[in-house]
């Protein structure tokens, strides 16, 4: 379970049904904070969304999007899509991860990062994204019709190591799909809430690491508001306090700023500090 | 180790393939298209995936064998290099595939004989001039040995030509495959060095550097060639003190005999590569003494680069003939 005030902890969910997202809704406390174009739900205590999507691909592509802008995601965000799968290959109730997705209609493949779905010991499969329901799994691997589309949208905004896709099998050749109903789902996926918290667990880890990569050094945030730096000149200030930091970890940069000084001034300061 | 295996459709019937696929019994293998789709895309996060790296297997379309940059070479007219393989098991911060390169998966491309039908024309092409023909600088070749069997194939393969130079540049103190073949005169075992205080920092996962000094002396005495390649340069606090001790170490076990060259060469980077760099590794002390220069191109101060130059060559002067002497770049 997710501490309280992690403050660093950013995660989306992005589901197709209500009865796919209710354990996931339950399980962290999220409440409803709108209900159109799409309904979302949050948590209260730390950055965690949830968006229904409804069926299809383009509905995914399009709810990943407006709970990307809505949500003011950043770069460092962990992206989820979950769901009901249909499959041949494996019993109804087991928890799959996606290594690799296919589209019926694209001939570009995505593969997320092995990184995501390492040491959970989760089953890992290939994903075929189809635009209607599929009763008869010619292919090897489950089938959905949303995680092609999350996926493509998805891999824009956020590293592949923090992108899962996570599916249930809910459907196996001959199942009468009819007698699939929100209680049958709610019942599948509360069994691997267990699981789905290790995974989330996983990619918590992994954006740990990239918050630390992705952090501005020491004193750059108050360096910006005493003096105007241009864009160049912050990426420039940047990779100095970030070697500053590195060489002088006893030196307040502060200190060496003088009061007339332009911001020009300060990046030579430091260069020539910087030198040997 | 490694416990996903993507390869391309194309080869995943090949006996070099299947070879290193029968290698990793428990890794999923996950066939894919092209390695671009897997390797290239961006987004993708190089520490992360360092972690523990992904393998893949692909077949190299073109570009096997290229020019060496102006400058590179160990005294040959004509120098070129060519990867079999991108990414390398060691973590040393100062590299720069992880600057060059959007993934850290292991990509070996394994139609080794389309390669060596490439060298073969271009040593027939230029057969009066002579040339050196450098590999392991887009991976260790020697450290993936045992996965790859390059240097068992590459080996056999330049004893036909005598007059090409084959320089296999490592950090790997593997010495299963030397043994297996009769050394061979034109074949350069060329050992990257910096001093051991330095690379116990820097360079993570690989040999110690005592350790590669004395495979490099069980090579010697087996009658293979050593190249010594101190490059990168690596200014530190105390860094002449530092570099006389190695060179002391290093002449203390092997005969300048053995010696085939001695290069050395300077850190620098494009600055999209080291921005990276700098991001993956904040609190490097040895990174914060680089710079842009006047050509764009990240590096120490020139006054820095001619003194460290400088300060070796005379160094190493007191242990090897300076006609040995090459400049990496």
């Amino acid at each position: 379970m997710i501490e309280k005030n992690f403050e660093e902890i950013s995660v989306r969910w992005v589901i197709a049904l209500k009865g796919e997202a209710e354990e996931i809704i339950k399980n962290y406390a999220l409440k409803r904070v709108a209900t159109t174009p799409f309904p979302v739900y949050k948590n209260r205590d730390f950055d965690m969304w949830l968006i229904l999507s409804g069926i299809g691909q383009i509905n995914a592509v399009a709810a990943t999007t407006y709970l990307y802008v809505k949500s003011d995601a950043s770069y460092n965000t962990i992206w989820i899509n979950f769901g009901i799968v249909g499959s041949r290959n494996f019993k109804v109730g087991e928890l799959i991860q996606i290594d690799k997705i296919t589209s019926s209609d694209f001939q570009d493949n995505y593969y997320p990062s092995p990184a995501a779905f390492k040491n959970n010991n989760i089953e890992c499969c290939n994903l075929i994204t189809v635009n209607k329901p599929e009763k008869l799994f010619e292919n090897d691997g489950v089938y959905d019709m949303e995680g092609y589309g999350f996926f493509s949208f998805a891999k824009n905004i956020a590293p592949y190591e923090l992108i899962s896709i996570l599916k249930i099998i809910s459907d196996i050749p001959g199942t009468d799909l009819s007698k699939i109903d929100n209680r049958e789902v709610e019942r599948l996926v509360s069994k691997q809430i267990p699981l789905i918290e290790k995974v989330l667990e996983n990619l918590i880890s992994l954006q740990n690491i990239l918050f630390l990569q992705l952090r501005d050094p020491n004193y750059f945030d108050e360096i910006c508001l005493q003096k105007k730096f241009t864009f160049s000149q912050k990426v420039t200030l940047r990779k100095y306090l970030t070697q500053w930091q590195a060489r002088f970890p006893l030196r307040n940069p502060l200190d060496e700023i003088g009061q007339r000084m332009t911001a020009s001034q300060i990046l030579k300061k430091f260069s020539d500090n910087l030198l040997r | 180790m490694v416990d996903t295996i993507y390869v391309e459709d194309e080869i995943i019937g090949t006996k070099k393939a299947q070879e290193i696929i029968s290698k990793f019994r428990h890794a999923k293998v996950i066939s894919i298209k092209r390695f671009g789709e897997v390797f290239n895309p961006s987004n993708q996060n190089f520490r992360i995936q360092k972690i523990n790296p992904a393998l893949i297997l692909a077949k190299k379309q073109k570009g096997f064998v290229l020019d060496a940059p102006k400058g590179f070479g160990i005294g040959d007219q004509n120098n070129y290099y060519f990867s079999h393989m991108y990414n390398c098991l060691y973590d040393c911060s100062y590299c720069f595939l992880q600057g060059m390169y959007n993934s850290a998966n292991y990509l070996v491309f394994v139609n080794f004989h389309d390669y060596q039908n490439e060298i073969e024309k271009t040593i027939k092409k230029h057969k009066e001039k002579k040339m050196t023909f450098f590999t392991g600088y887009d991976c260790d070749s020697l450290a993936m040995e045992p996965i790859t069997n390059f240097i068992n194939d590459f080996v056999p393969f330049f004893s036909r030509y005598k007059k090409a130079l084959f320089e296999i540049r490592t950090k790997s103190i593997n010495n299963t495959v030397f043994r297996k073949h009769d050394p061979l005169a034109n074949c350069i075992v060329a050992y990257s060095l910096m001093p051991e205080a330095l690379a116990q920092i820097l360079d993570k996962k690989a040999p110690s550097v005592s350790a590669r000094i004395k495979n490099m002396k069980y090579l010697a005495n087996k009658g293979w060639r050593i190249g010594l390649r101190f490059d990168p340069l690596i200014y530190c606090r105390n860094w002449k003190a530092q570099y006389s001790e190695l060179f002391a170490n290093i002449f203390k076990e092997i005969k300048e005999e053995n010696i085939h060259s001695v290069s050395l060469g300077s850190l620098r980077f494009p600055k999209s590569f080291f921005n990276k760099i700098l991001q993956y590794y904040p609190n490097s002390e040895e990174l914060s003494f680089l710079r842009t220069n006047d050509k764009g191109v990240i590096s120490y101060d020139q006054s820095i680069e001619n003194e460290m130059n400088e300060y070796c060559r005379l160094e190493l002067m007191k242990y090897s003939d300076a006609r040995k002497f090459f400049s990496c770049g």
